[in-house]
């Protein structure tokens, strides 16, 4: 049944192509619109979702060996949260209906891609699956055809098809050595030949693809110039699901269960963790466009979810898994500040900005709560999600770690107040004065995701327990 | 059993009011005014109301388990009721000054909101017994005084408040790994669990962590450079937030962890001391040099910390009642100064004290309460203050600490100096600017009340000490 949630939006882009097109032009919003809808309230009440048969004769026609555990889930509802304000972004942002069209074709392509992704249990699905989002990425970077995206979209070909080759020799090697494509076949013929060196070398490999697409610190040259040259709705989509599914998801779902946690492996991530944490923060420091600085702090809030995980404890994943879901969420909301502020005063460029939160109190104070859980300040989501990977990092040994990972915390805090103090926090300038705050559909997916991230960090008792269980579950099996 | 609830109504009346206050400005002004002064002041009245009961020995404790020991627990004891009414009584008479001071600036939910979150989340860090709920309450009154800093957001300013948020962050950090050492040890947060799991006196590395944190947060020596800074941040009452509330957290939680929760190894005893006296040297130092009125304030405020931490760190009883009582005595009367000076600078604009004069002949009642309150600080006696200094003096007397309790003496001698210094130049000499009015009645009742507090507070000092002697007995047989 969970193969539903791949094919609809697939079906839906062939069906609004090559039937429907005249119709589909005004309609195709509101079908994505809905499915979104649908897929966050699957995401959290699994139970309510009604099999058509339908679907299920076209399910099995496309045999896919599916998972889903509570990791996936968790997933799943972040892919669901961020489809749903692209729409309602691209709604506000694209007003040319053929090119909001092409928009949303693209969008569910993507999203069925990283549906896909999240929900695959063999090796070689999950390559294609990601060459499927890489795709679609490549385009929406460039959808405006301006010469900074076509620069991003084109750093990001390349970086990606690297990491695309890297990952495909890794596959070729473990088939070599497994005879299967399968999450399950690998691990078990890898727990018989562990320190084979074609295993390591495979494992090395396949790492390091991923850490490109997710754009980690030594290989993260194409991430701000995509992140910042894409148009608002795709920034959030990239920044908010995209890296995080494609790059950081696929690395802990490798990592837990096919690779297993040896070590060296532990060792590398840590170390690419951290190093991402601090060289990422400060490089964020030094900007001076808005959505370049929240590409670098993009950057250094996925190392503490490698860090968390490359400490390898249950506590130390659950930590990582749930700073994946505070980071979605805050990270989305950031950028659709940005996305806010560059339609409103026309620039994004903070030197040019200042007192914002005068005229645009509702994007002040929202980035003020997106800002403060990044940095981990409580009572916000981002504080309990970073404790819990200090704790585990600290009750592991591992002290030296959970130190840069709080003293990241502070940097992060730095660039975030310097941030506040240019665009928002401050006297509003004399060529701002009449600033408007932006339309309904900015408030929408503003509003909404503040929401979640102040609900998420006073009802973390019980987002812990949804999201520890599933952990330690995986384990057991 | 309503006395749990009691508890928690005192944290979360603030804490939840305080953001419908810019719903009840959609009323009116007066309506919301009113309104952050009756949540201020219930605090106030339902922290008296728990006096009778802590006085009779028993404690109050609220707890809800959560997963990962991060456990809700507020738990009411004789320290955390008398830091509690302490510090709502200061803050109610910060929200009442604050009516006149701050009615001609913009912004002005955000200035209501943000103070009486800030007293709702004082109230949460001084009665929760879990240190993960303390380190939240810690950063909301962080992030709240960041706020208030930047408040008139010239650039300036914004960049001090930026960087007290930072060195307290920085310190409030240092503290939880502080704080995950010693979970590692106890396998706890709980401050009553812990209390009993560990026998022994923690790890150094684990006090010196925590200290970093505590010292950040008191404006402490390494860490003391954000105070001056947000001094001289536009509003007197956020300067006056600082130096006489947030501070104390610091303080406070010395007195928490160290006194209560965990044994200190014997050479902290002479090492906070050092600590300790370094910090009131210097910033006496530095306040008689200053020419800034709010600087000179609130070095005055960093060093008469020096005094309270001196207390606590001595250890007996004698020094810890002392260092208690000085809390309420330099609340009260660092309030009172920092309040006059607001008066003075809002009505002269001028911030250079050797550019004032004479102010005494049109604003008597200001000079007097501004002398009241000096007069406490200084430890002149019959004021309140001079009860505090001496009971911290006889316990470094007892502890046998003589050459440090001398280089305190010479720190009050400094203070009494740089006090001095401040009214003549300021109250008594010659007028060197056009002399001005007294500020609005409801500004004067504010600071006469405080400088009257200041007087009274000595003079019936038996009513705080009673409970301070409580609390100590209270503090010694939980103690080992």
């Amino acid at each position: 049944m969970y193969s539903a949630l791949i094919l609809k939006p697939f079906f839906c882009v062939l069906i609004m192509n090559m039937f429907l097109k005249g119709w589909a032009k005004k309609t195709a919003l509101w079908v994505a619109l809905l499915l979104s809808v649908a897929q966050i309230i699957f995401a959290i009440f699994p139970e309510t979702y009604h099999q058509s048969s339908f679907i299920y004769v076209i399910s099995n026609f496309f045999k896919f060996d599916l998972a889903a555990d509570n990791i996936t889930r968790v997933l799943l509802l972040c892919i669901g949260i961020v489809f749903f304000v692209t729409i309602i972004l691209a709604k506000q942002m694209i007003k040319d209906d053929d090119r909001r069209f092409n928009f949303i074709n693209l969008l569910l392509i993507i999203v069925s891609g990283l549906n896909g992704v999240v929900l695959v249990t063999d090796i070689f699905s999950l390559y294609v699956f990601l060459e499927i989002v890489a795709v679609g990425s490549f385009v929406l970077i460039a959808f405006n055809k301006e010469m900074l995206a076509l620069e991003g979209a084109f750093k990001y070909i390349i970086l990606s098809s690297v990491a695309s080759i890297m990952m495909l020799t890794a596959i070729a090697l473990l088939l070599l050595v497994s005879g299967s494509t399968s999450f399950s076949a690998i691990s078990a013929s890898l727990l018989y030949s562990t320190y084979n060196p074609l295993i390591m070398i495979a494992m090395i490999t396949f790492i390091c693809g991923l850490f490109i697409k997710a754009g980690l610190m030594p290989f993260h040259g194409w991430l701000p110039d995509a992140y910042t040259a894409a148009p608002g709705p795709v920034s959030v989509l990239l920044a908010g699901v995209v890296t995080k599914t494609v790059g950081v998801y696929t690395l802990m779902r490798i990592v837990i269960s096919v690779f297993g946690l040896y070590l060296p492996i532990q060792k590398i991530l840590m170390f690419v963790g951290a190093s991402s944490i601090i060289f990422a923060a400060l490089a964020a420091l030094g900007q001076t466009d808005f959505k370049r600085m929240l590409s670098f702090s993009s950057i250094s809030q996925v190392g503490y979810i490698v860090l968390g995980l490359g400490c390898g404890t249950t506590l130390g994943i659950a930590g990582a898994l749930f700073h994946l879901f505070n980071h979605t969420i805050f990270k989305s909301l950031l950028f659709v500040n940005a996305a806010t502020v560059e339609a409103q005063a026309g620039t994004r460029d903070m030197q040019k900005l200042g007192g914002l939160s005068a005229k645009m109190p509702i994007t002040g104070f929202s980035s003020v709560l997106a800002s403060l859980s990044a940095a981990g300040i409580p009572p916000l989501a981002g504080f309990w999600s970073k404790l819990i990977i200090v704790i585990a990092l600290w009750l592991s040994g591992n002290y030296i770690y959970a130190i840069i990972a709080v003293m990241g915390s502070v940097l992060t805090l730095a660039y975030f107040l310097s941030l506040q103090r240019m665009v928002f926090f401050g006297k509003l300038r004399e060529d701002l004065m009449n600033i408007k705050e932006g339309g309904l559909g900015f408030m929408i997916p503003t509003v909404l995701l503040a929401v979640i991230t102040v609900g998420a960090g006073l009802a973390f008792p019980y987002l812990l327990n949804t999201f520890i269980l599933p952990v330690s579950s995986i384990f057991g099996g | 059993m309503h006395y749990n609830w009691l508890v928690l109504a005192i944290v979360f009346i603030p804490v939840v009011g305080a953001f419908f206050l810019p719903l009840a400005s959609r009323v009116s002004l007066r309506f919301r005014n009113i309104a952050a002064f009756v949540l201020v002041f219930s605090s106030f009245i339902l922290s008296l109301k728990l006096i009778p009961l802590v006085l009779s020995g028993k404690t109050v404790l609220f707890t809800r388990e959560f997963i990962l020991g991060f456990n809700f627990t507020l738990l009411a004891d004789n320290l955390a009721v008398f830091m509690a009414c302490v510090s709502s009584l200061i803050s109610s008479i910060i929200v009442l000054y604050s009516f006149g001071y701050i009615s001609h600036y913009e912004n002005q939910n955000e200035y209501y909101c943000m103070v009486v979150l800030f007293l709702g989340s004082m109230m949460g860090l001084v009665f929760s017994a879990n240190l993960i709920l303390l380190y939240l309450f810690w950063e909301i009154t962080a992030i709240t005084s960041w706020r208030l800093i930047g408040f008139f957001r010239e650039k300036n300013y914004i960049l001090k408040a930026d960087k007290s948020f930072l060195v307290t962050v920085f310190g409030a950090l240092v503290m939880l790994i502080g704080f995950i050492n010693i979970y590692q040890q106890t396998g706890t947060f709980d401050m009553i669990s812990i209390r009993w799991l560990l026998k022994d006196p923690i790890s150094n590395i684990a006090v010196l962590l925590i200290l970093v944190g505590i010292l950040s947060k008191s404006a402490t020596l390494p860490f003391h450079t954000w105070l001056p800074d947000a001094g001289v941040a536009p509003s007197p009452v956020t300067a006056l937030l600082h130096a006489a509330v947030l501070v104390k957290i610091g303080v406070y939680v010395f007195a928490r962890l160290f006194l209560v929760t965990f044994t200190l190894p014997d050479i902290w005893h002479t090492l906070i001391p050092i600590i300790a006296a370094t910090s009131a040297i210097v910033a006496a130092c530095a306040a008689l040099i200053e020419t800034d009125l709010k600087r000179i304030i609130a070095y005055s405020t960093i060093s008469q910390i020096g005094f309270i931490f001196f207390g606590f760190a001595l250890g007996n009883t004698l020094g810890i009642a002392g260092a208690l009582l000085y809390i309420l005595m330099h609340g009260l009367a660092k309030a009172g100064l920092f309040l006059c000076a607001g008066i003075v600078e809002q009505n002269t604009k001028i911030k250079d004290i050797t550019k004032l004069g004479g102010l005494i002949k049109t604003m008597p009642i200001t000079a007097v309460a501004f002398l009241f309150c000096a007069f406490s600080v200084m430890g002149i006696p019959p004021f309140g203050g001079f009860f505090s200094k001496y009971l911290v003096f006889a316990g470094a007397l007892e502890a046998r600490q003589i050459w440090i309790g001398s280089v305190f003496l010479f720190g009050a001698f400094l203070t009494i100096i740089y006090l001095f210094r401040v009214f003549n130049l300021v109250f008594l000499s010659e007028a060197k600017a056009p002399l001005v009015k007294e500020a609005s009645p409801v500004m004067i009742f504010s600071v006469a009340l405080l400088g009257l507090l200041s007087l009274f507070s000595g003079i019936f000092i038996n009513y705080p000490s009673f409970f301070v002697q409580r609390t100590v007995m209270q503090i010694a047989s939980v103690a080992r």
